[in-house]
């Protein structure tokens, strides 16, 4: 059999060095490695082959067909490129149907990641809400002026003899107190508190920079000890992490009736990172609002303010998704249009 | 509150070398966001928000005094000097020239002079200019001394024309429902009842006090004798009508925030010079001033402990001291304890928490340290419906889906049944809660009309649901809809989905409203229906899934089946139904006609002809064809029974 091997290789070779077109090749690889080939056949017949020989000529079966398939593949490299078998490589590839999540879903997801790897816990809490958990809870009792502060939608809906009218909620900060209450209800039934809220809540108001329903993120933190500097210190860590480690945050007075001290938080811009440019004048960007949890409110959610501090903020998703990729939308409304031809840019 | 500040205004009361941008950045950082900085003719105005808190900094001088405490922190020097008046008139409780009756849970201060002889005319420009910078309109000296008052000192005047007060006596009292007036606006309002009104002798009302003054009483061209006027009103009274009668002037503005009744005093001395220099005017030799609860100092109590725990850094008592002595406040220490006289301007600082700020925020927030959290964290809640979401969306888009973001609130007839209303909509194209994700959807494919190749757009959004007496019911529903595209596509997104999720589901038939008539499958997991899919009477095809149902239906892993080791036997048959025979109900039938078949599928359709794979399975031993032969037998013998249906020769 050996001899048989060595024949048919040699043979296939002259072939193969002999042949100038695609056909030809094609035409000697059937004749020798096809179905009912030369070498095809050699293989079928080894098991008539004396089972101490067998391995041998296993081997050089083997051998024999690689040699074969490599001066193929040799010779055909060295055909003209006209001779070789057309094949076009630049076709464009059928692509299945590309599918796209919206922005905001995109946002709402990098912030979660963030907040959970830090130990938070997602929740979501009513859209429509008693006025008592969007307002008075949060120390804000009828008829406040700072209540001007959120442009509320009242909805013609139940009202409740504690708990006051239906409203759409203004802001997140509705899960603070329900977030207080939930935790009343596992476990120890005390903090600490570790919250974020993402949510989407309603303002009336309409124009290229607000729109009626957006969403917020809501973070509460609730333990012994809780002082300004793990505010700070948090929510660089969330700036750095989601905007870029080269971007800074600072605090500047403000005023919330749910939250004492109460800040405005700035994140330096991302093109001149704070040397102020055309862009943002003056190197800082308004993220949002912030501070430490009012006794008030804390009293409210029945936490002991005499025993537990906590931080809250409350920002808006479409305002950070849209710093951060600094796209240039020029209408935030659009965010909210089903056209394909914005929805597919992202 | 946005006020309007003049540079040079300002530093009439300020002096320092601080640019305007400097001094900018300084009270941003530290007390009143400065939101620009703009030119009004030659002079630079600020541009501030006041919070409504700090009704105290909402003047040339409120600034001027933050600016001055603020300003050293960051070396620069600044000095605060308080207007000088020459108005030396003693004050009365009662006076000659006006007899009052007053409610005093409506009025703090009631504080007033005669002016006689006043001469009305244009005033001077330097004036005029501070006014247009401020915001407002010079109209003539009686007027502009309003609102010059009302800018520097932050405090409103009005000023009556006193020969149109009758019998020289007033009335504050609480209006009654229905009663009319005539503000000089020219408005006429019929009040709610409870608002703060002057009446005279006459039983005419005069004033509405806080908000805008009577037109009877008015100061005109041939006004002589004026009566000027300072208050300080109670702040919710002044709130409830400004918002009732939609009667927003910058007073009521101001009073609504709570004014300090220490403001009164000054405020007028310095009308009188003004009236004086200005109108020529001839003022009484009392000052009328009711003011029977006079500012007592508060103290704050606190300790050092207390501000370092809330502020996470070790501050010495000196420097809290510093900190808070520049703003008017008077710490006085007793070991680590402290407490905190707070001055009458001030009386928003109430609490702890209070002084905890205003030491902050002179000593820089800038200068705390950024430190991350320690301690426990909180335990996860189990089976949130966030990742499964996640789940959701990733499947749907990765096969083509574009997820979309409609709007909740909806006009009427996008609404649904029974929605809920809004009661102070922004218009009727936004007026309602949805009921349902589904005619949403149907806009949103219509306003894609122009794309002719097929689409497929999704949400996950709540829809609310009302409930008597409660909240709505707000259920996370995810939904979406199918453009262009065949019945077939759709539906095996649908079905891929159920299956990624574990969901052990069947496709019943059943009409329901909205979709055409024997076009809709409900899909339910045992009897639990769990969502729908089918084709809308607008064509769309269309489906829709409770998260909260879907979520329950998925399971998170399936269990194992082992791997068999015998190869299985595939063969293809074709069949023929009778018309209106549901394929899906054929090939669940095939499934179970035998144990050993293992998987059916429909793989190719022509005419009437189906052609079906089939896979012999048995778990222990390759089949032979024998076997195989007399399991097709009986599948077919049950087809043809149950359905009608024979084997294509």
């Amino acid at each position: 059999m050996k001899e048989e091997i060595s024949n048919i290789k040699n043979e296939a070779i002259a072939q193969i060095m002999e042949a100038d077109s695609a056909t030809e090749l094609e035409e000697i690889s059937i004749a020798y490695l096809g179905r009912n080939g030369k070498l095809t056949n050699l293989i079928k017949r080894l098991k008539e082959v004396p089972p101490e020989e067998r391995k041998e000529n296993g081997i050089l079966l083997n051998e024999a067909k690689s040699t074969i398939q490599s001066f193929l593949a040799t010779q055909k490299g060295k055909l003209s490129v006209t001779a070789r078998k057309w094949f076009d490589p630049t076709v464009p590839g059928a692509k299945p149907p590309i599918g796209h999540l919206h922005l905001v879903t995109q946002g709402i997801r990098q912030i979660s990641r963030i907040f959970e790897n830090l130990g938070y816990v997602r929740v979501r809490y009513p859209e429509v809400e008693w006025d008592w958990y969007a307002f008075e809870a949060l120390n804000m009792p009828k008829g406040h002026p700072a209540r001007d502060m959120w442009e509320t939608f009242f909805v013609d809906g139940a009202t409740d003899p504690k708990l006051g009218q239906t409203v759409l909620t203004p802001h997140t900060s509705n899960g603070q107190v329900r977030e207080m209450q939930r935790i009343h209800s596992t476990g120890s039934g005390l903090p600490p508190i570790r919250m974020i809220n993402i949510a989407k809540c309603y303002r009336r108001q309409s124009d290229a920079s607000h729109v009626p329903m957006f969403h917020q993120f809501e973070g509460l933190v609730i333990d012994k000890g809780i002082s300004v500097a793990h505010l700070k210190g948090t929510l660089d860590a969330f700036a750095k992490e989601f905007f870029g480690p080269e971007r800074r945050t600072r605090l500047r007075p403000y005023h919330f009736q749910f939250t004492e001290p109460s800040f405005e938080v700035d994140v330096t811009c991302g093109i001149c990172l704070g040397k102020g440019c055309k862009v943002c004048k003056g190197g800082w960007l308004e993220l949002g609002g912030a501070g430490m949890v009012h006794p008030a409110v804390l009293k409210n959610g029945g936490i002991a303010p005499n025993k537990y501090t906590g931080f809250a903020f409350g920002w808006g998703v479409e305002r950070v998704v849209m710093m951060k990729s600094c796209l240039e939308i020029p209408d935030i409304r659009l965010l909210y249009s089903s056209d394909l031809r914005f929805l597919r840019q992202f | 509150m946005d006020i309007k500040i003049p540079d040079k205004w300002l530093r009439e009361y300020l002096e320092t070398k601080a640019t305007p941008q400097k001094l900018a950045e300084c009270l941003s950082l530290c007390g009143e966001s400065v939101e620009k900085i703009e030119k009004i003719g030659n002079e630079t105005v600020y541009d501030i928000e006041i919070t409504t808190n700090r009704v105290d900094s909402a003047s040339v001088l409120g600034i001027a005094r933050e600016a001055s405490a603020i300003l050293p922190r960051f070396k620069i020097p600044a000095k605060f000097t308080q207007p000088m008046t020459h108005a030396k008139q003693r004050t009365f409780s009662s006076v000659n020239y006006l007899k009052t009756n007053i409610d005093h849970n409506l009025c703090f201060r009631f504080s007033a002079i005669l002016i006689k002889n006043i001469k009305i005319a244009t005033s001077p420009l330097d004036i005029q200019n501070k006014l247009i910078e401020s915001g407002a309109r010079p109209i003539n000296n009686i007027v502009d001394i309003s609102n010059y008052i009302m800018f520097l000192f932050g405090q409103p005047i009005h000023t009556f024309d006193y020969d149109k007060i009758k019998g020289a006596k007033m009335h504050l009292r609480a209006s009654r429902k229905g009663e009319e007036l005539t503000t000089l606006d020219g408005k006429k309002h019929k009040l709610p009842g409870g608002d703060i009104v002057i009446e005279d002798v006459d039983g005419r009302l005069i004033d509405l006090a806080g908000i805008m003054g009577g037109l009877n009483s008015a100061v005109d061209e041939n006004t002589k004798n004026v009566l000027l006027f300072v208050q300080t009103y109670n702040p919710v009274n002044i709130r409830r009508t400004s918002m009732a009668l939609a009667a927003r002037s910058q007073a009521s503005i101001l009073f609504e925030k709570g004014l300090d009744t220490e403001l009164v005093d000054p405020a007028l001395r310095y009308g009188i010079d003004m009236f004086v220099n200005l109108t020529k005017g001839t003022p009484a030799d009392e000052i009328l001033d009711i003011y029977p609860d006079p500012y007592k100092v508060k103290a704050v109590k606190t300790n050092l402990e207390f501000i370092n725990e809330r502020l996470g850094i070790s501050l010495t008592k000196d420097q809290i001291s510093k900190s808070l002595v520049p703003l008017g406040f008077y710490p006085r220490w007793s070991g680590k304890n402290i407490s905190v006289e707070i001055p009458s301007y001030r009386r928003d600082v109430e609490i702890p928490e209070d002084i905890v700020e205003e030491v902050a925020r002179i000593y820089g927030y800038r200068n705390l340290p950024d430190t991350p959290l320690s301690g426990v964290v909180p335990i996860p809640i189990n089976d949130s419906p966030f990742i499964f979401e996640e789940k959701v969306k990733d499947f749907l888009s990765g096969w083509g889906g574009v997820e979309v973001y409609t709007q909740s609130l909806v006009p009427k007839e996008l609404a649904g049944p029974e929605a809920l209303k809004l009661k102070n909509p922004l218009g009727k194209e936004a007026e309602y809660l949805r009921t349902s994700l589904m005619l949403s959807l149907e806009k949103a494919a219509r306003e894609n009309s122009g794309v002719t190749e097929p689409f497929h757009l999704f949400e996950i959004a709540n829809v609310y649901l009302p409930r008597r007496g409660d909240l709505p019911v707000e259920l996370m529903t995810l939904a979406g809809v199918f453009v262009n595209d065949s019945y077939e596509n759709a539906k095996g997104i649908i079905e891929a989905l159920l299956e990624k999720l574990n969901i052990d589901y069947k496709f019943v038939p059943e009409d329901s409203k909205g979709f055409l008539p024997s076009q809709r499958l409900s899909i339910k997991t045992g009897q639990t229906e769990i969502g729908q899919f089918g084709v809308l009477e607008s064509g769309l095809i269309y489906y829709e899934f409770p998260i909260e149902s879907l979520q329950k239906a998925s399971k998170e892993q399936r269990s194992f089946v082992p791997i068999p080791n015998f190869p299985s036997q595939i063969e293809d048959i074709t069949l023929s139904f009778p018309a209106k025979t549901y394929l899906g109900d054929v090939i669940e039938k095939m499934k179970s006609a035998d144990k050993l078949i293992s998987e059916v599928k429909l793989v190719d359709k022509f005419k009437d002809f189906f052609t079906f794979r089939i896979w012999y399975q048995h778990p222990t031993k390759t089949l032979t064809d024998r076997e195989v032969e007399k399991i097709r037998n009986r599948l077919v013998e049950t087809i043809k029974r149950q359905f009608g249906g024979f084997l294509k020769d």
